[in-house]
């Protein structure tokens, strides 16, 4: 075994880097890896490990253990366990600074500067809350830093060196997956794929190209758009699918209020459905304070149980106009519940019948029923209206709990 | 010689270019009249076609050789019900083409379609900036209403070149107007734009953000505008000749056409002022050969009750603009009225009402989206830096196979540029051509969309059913016209695309037309 092999290690995003340096390596110092040549135990190997930004850093190690795939040495895989040696304090501490510097320079949500600005602009002040502060620890990183940034230099004037941007990166950015074209995490909210996208309208919009008159620059800034524009689409539709992004025309902004803790309940449903992979419970932002206390049902149908607890709980309570309030916000999550439909006919013709107006909440119970006819309360509530004109509170109390 | 363009404004009854001077500054171009606007008219005389001012007379002495408002009918199928509506009204006589387009029938044998007749205009256009600049102008930005479809963009693109201009962008109004109104003031803004003009009415919801103009959401009427309320007041005067000269002029297209022009010139006037009068000298012959002059004081009073129909209309599309960006009346920062209707007080007034508060005054509103395509061309030229303009699909556009349910393929307002594609198998043994149909719309039944084409890829490779496959590629460009490509994927060679059917005028229609204007002129 040649002990001058060079194993090169890409690591595209920072995520991948935290994931290397948490999961991968056992002990912080151990790594099993299949290689496509016969190892010898206590050989050596160096592994090119190729952070974000470009730069290899070059580490030593010793093989420990080996066994072949397929248990036969024919296939010439064989597993290998390495000991990094050259895995030092230093070299993470290097690594870290790295990633810190290029954070303070791209940061993740604030729009990219055009050309005439520089570096220095991106102050702190344009990072939305959300972003979380440039932290040096490589563990507890969530959001992927990023790497697919564009460039902060300003565009070259010449054609040629223009022309040869535009096509590198067309063709680097044919292989990237969505968010990757946009420079985001996998699990981005709305505004930092909406920076992300616009950072590179900034860049690439044909518009800015039109001036060089030249039809292939045109042609490549127009296909570099379409692009971007498609992934920012494809981003886009997914987060509005989700609830956790509203839209309008080509803008992109998170729903207000409340709604925007909503993640919890999906993640915990307790039904088959699979839940959505990009919000891993580990990743969850801390629960938002109005649904955190309900837990789902166990009885999941179609979704937005907890809403319907919650609803239930204020309904009892006697509080018709926030159970109102609760159940459109559910309904915007899961606009096809009917059970959720049907109980927020019954909270406004509960808030009807405190405001006196009978005829309205009559109406609004049949609406109910409507929707949902297997709805008891609405059933209950008609029959009691319809007999005595008004509901007593004790009433709703034994109806909601 | 440099070769020049020019930002123009193609309006349903007037047209306006204007270009960015030297120093920066917008400028309206005038016509040989020193007008800052060119009526959007065309008078087919015998001894061909004049265009503009000089075809004003027209109106008087042939009205059903005088096109006025084209734009309308341009891209629009003829069975549009709109369109049936407007045959009716309409002095010209309108005719269906072959592909079930709006034409217009000069006289037995001679039908023209709207796209030659904004042709001529736009080269009418063309020759007043040539004039100015002493230097050829063969460029342009030209505005479209932003509801316009694929095919109305198309039908646009087609008028200009045939009148031997290439248009560098089409620009949606309201994104002119936000352009032209906030361009220099360079802030962050919400502008709210209403655009009420001859024929059309839009309303958009135009974002600006660090220079970036964005439309969230654009409504409209594509057949509310000045001219309904000129009709409505024309109404009631044929009524009121009737009932005090005991004349019936309703049948009488030249009289019914110069009290229409009478009835604009008063509502023009009420703008400003709370009386106008209309006066014709000659309305009408009577038996004994005697003319008859009619003279009528119109109040502002009586004709914002007639007009009240109209201005009701508007409501709907502010509304719904407001509800699809997500906002409020009071989260919008400006709201802009454009177009000439927007003078007269009772539009005004009831913008006022529905929002609950009082739009901006803008000096010019009917420059203004001019100025805005004029900004357009030298921020395309490289003039002007730190605007971009980022717009959407107005429909999504659909694909279906036979006689199958359409598949929509890019969806409403998805970001242009775009492209989506499909892929087609074949379904027979040794099939040589692949047809299928292209919509505009999203809705799984044909009949719902607007047919843009039928297209066949033909010269497929021999193969068994399933085994040739067709990669169908959509782009919608800036423009948000539709430019389609095929590849077969086993071989992936380009495929040939044969328009079996198609909306609009074909490649060899359009450059037949611009060759003749060309040596024409």
């Amino acid at each position: 075994m040649a002990p001058s092999r060079t194993l090169h290690v890409r690591l595209g995003t920072w995520d991948q880097v935290e994931v290397f340096a948490t999961k991968k390596l056992r002990r912080g110092k151990l790594l099993s890896m299949k290689v496509p040549f016969a190892a010898e135990a206590g050989g050596k190997l160096t592994l090119g490990l190729e952070l974000p930004n470009g730069v290899v850093i070059a580490i030593d190690s010793i093989v420990q253990k080996t066994s072949p795939v397929d248990g036969t040495q024919s296939s010439g895989k064989t597993w290998i366990e390495l000991e990094l040696t050259g895995f030092t304090p230093e070299v993470v501490e290097r690594i870290k600074k790295m990633q810190a510097g290029l954070e303070h320079g791209t940061p993740t949500s604030a729009a990219v500067p055009v050309p005439p600005v520089g570096k220095e602009d991106s102050s702190p002040t344009l990072t939305p809350a959300n972003t979380p502060p440039p932290v040096a620890e490589l563990a507890p990183r969530r959001r992927t830093n990023n790497s697919m940034a564009p460039l902060q230099v300003p565009p070259p004037t010449d054609e040629r060196s223009q022309f040869q941007e535009l096509t590198t990166e067309l063709r680097r950015m044919r292989t990237l997956a969505v968010h990757e074209v946009l420079g985001v995490a996998p699990a981005a909210d709305a505004n930092e794929v909406r920076a992300g996208w616009m950072a590179l309208v900034q860049r690439y919009h044909p518009d800015l190209y039109a001036r060089f008159a030249a039809p292939a620059i045109t042609h490549l800034a127009e296909e570099l758009m379409i692009l971007v524009n498609r992934a920012y689409d494809r981003l886009r539709l997914a987060l509005v699918a989700e609830g956790r992004a509203l839209s309008a025309g080509s803008v992109l902004h998170q729903p207000p209020g409340w709604l925007v803790g909503w993640d919890d309940i999906a993640s915990a449903r307790a039904d088959g459905e699979p839940t959505r992979p990009r919000m891993a419970s580990s990743q969850m932002p801390p629960l938002s304070l109005t649904t955190a206390q309900t837990a789902p049902p166990a009885s999941a149908v179609q979704g937005g149980e907890a809403f319907e607890v919650r609803a239930r709980a204020m309904l009892g309570e006697g509080n018709p106009d926030n159970a109102q309030e609760v159940l459109a916000a559910a309904l915007c999550v899961y606009p096809r519940s009917r059970p959720l439909r049907s109980l927020y006919y019954v909270a406004s013709a509960l808030g009807a019948i405190a405001k006196g107006e009978v005829m309205l909440a009559t109406s609004q119970l049949e609406t109910a029923l409507a929707h949902y006819e297997q709805c008891s309360e609405a059933a209950a509530l008609l029959e009691h209206v319809r007999r005595t004109g008004t509901v007593e509170t004790s009433e709703m109390r034994r109806l909601f709990t | 010689m440099t070769e020049r363009a020019i930002g123009i404004d193609l309006g349903t009854s007037n047209s306006v270019i204007a270009v960015i001077d030297r120093d920066g500054m917008p400028r309206i171009l005038t016509t040989e009249e020193g007008s800052t606007m060119m009526p959007s008219l065309v008078w087919y005389t015998s001894d061909g076609p004049r265009v503009g001012d000089a075809a004003r007379p027209g109106l008087d002495e042939a009205p059903d050789l005088t096109i006025f408002g084209a734009k309308r009918l341009l891209g629009r199928r003829f069975d549009h019900p709109e369109i049936r509506r407007l045959a009716r009204l309409l002095p010209y006589e309108l005719v269906e083409a072959p592909n079930g387009d709006t034409w217009i029938q000069l006289s037995a044998g001679k039908a023209v379609s709207p796209e030659e007749v904004c042709a001529l205009i736009l080269r009418e256009l063309r020759r007043t900036a040539e004039a100015f600049f002493k230097a050829p102008v063969t460029k342009a930005v030209i505005t479209i209403p932003a509801w316009y479809d694929a095919a109305q963009r198309q039908a646009t693109k087609d008028a200009a070149q045939i009148a031997g201009l290439s248009v560098m962008r089409l620009l949606s109004e309201p994104t002119a107007a936000a352009l032209g109104y906030g361009a220099h003031r360079g802030a962050d803004c919400k502008y709210l734009v209403c655009d009420l003009g001859g024929g059309t009415f839009d309303v958009a919801a135009v974002d600006v953000a660090k220079g970036v103009f964005e439309v969230l959401a654009t409504t409209g009427d594509p057949f509310l505008g000045g001219d309904d309320v000129d009709r409505a007041i024309v109404e009631h005067l044929v009524r009121d000749v009737r009932q005090t000269r005991g004349l019936d002029v309703t049948m009488d297209a030249i009289a019914v056409e110069k009290l229409r022009l009478g009835a604009q010139r008063a509502k023009h006037e009420l703008s400003t002022h709370q009386h106008a009068d209309v006066q014709i000298p000659e309305l009408a012959q009577l038996p004994s050969g005697k003319a008859v002059e009619y003279v009528k004081r119109l109040a502002r009073a009586d004709v914002e009750t007639w007009a009240a129909s109209t201005v009701e209309r508007l409501e709907a599309p502010i509304c719904e603009a407001l509800a699809r960006a997500n906002r409020t009346p009071d989260e919008m920062q400006d709201i802009l009225l454009v177009g000439g209707m927007t003078r007269m007080p009772t539009v005004r007034r009831e913008i006022e009402r529905v929002l609950g508060r009082a739009p901006s005054v803008i000096e010019n509103p009917e420059e203004v989206v001019a100025v805005g395509a004029a900004l357009e061309v030298a921020r395309l030229q490289g003039a002007i830096s730190g605007i971009l303009l980022v717009d959407v699909a107005a429909r999504g556009i659909s694909v279906s196979r036979g006689q199958g349910e359409c598949e929509r393929v890019i969806h409403q307002s998805a970001v242009v540029p775009t492209r989506e594609h499909r892929v087609f198998p074949s379904r027979m043994d040794n099939q040589a051509r692949l047809e299928f149909d292209v919509w505009e719309g999203e809705s799984p039944t044909p009949a719902e969309n607007r047919h843009l084409g039928r297209y066949a890829a033909v010269d497929l490779p021999e193969a068994v059913a399933g085994d040739v496959l067709v990669l169908l590629e959509l782009t919608l460009d800036t423009d948000g016209t539709l430019r389609l490509g095929a590849t077969e994927m086993v071989s992936s060679e380009r495929l040939q695309l044969e328009q079996v059917f198609h909306a609009g005028l074909s490649r060899a229609d359009v450059s037949r037309l611009a060759r003749q204007l060309a040596e024409g002129s």
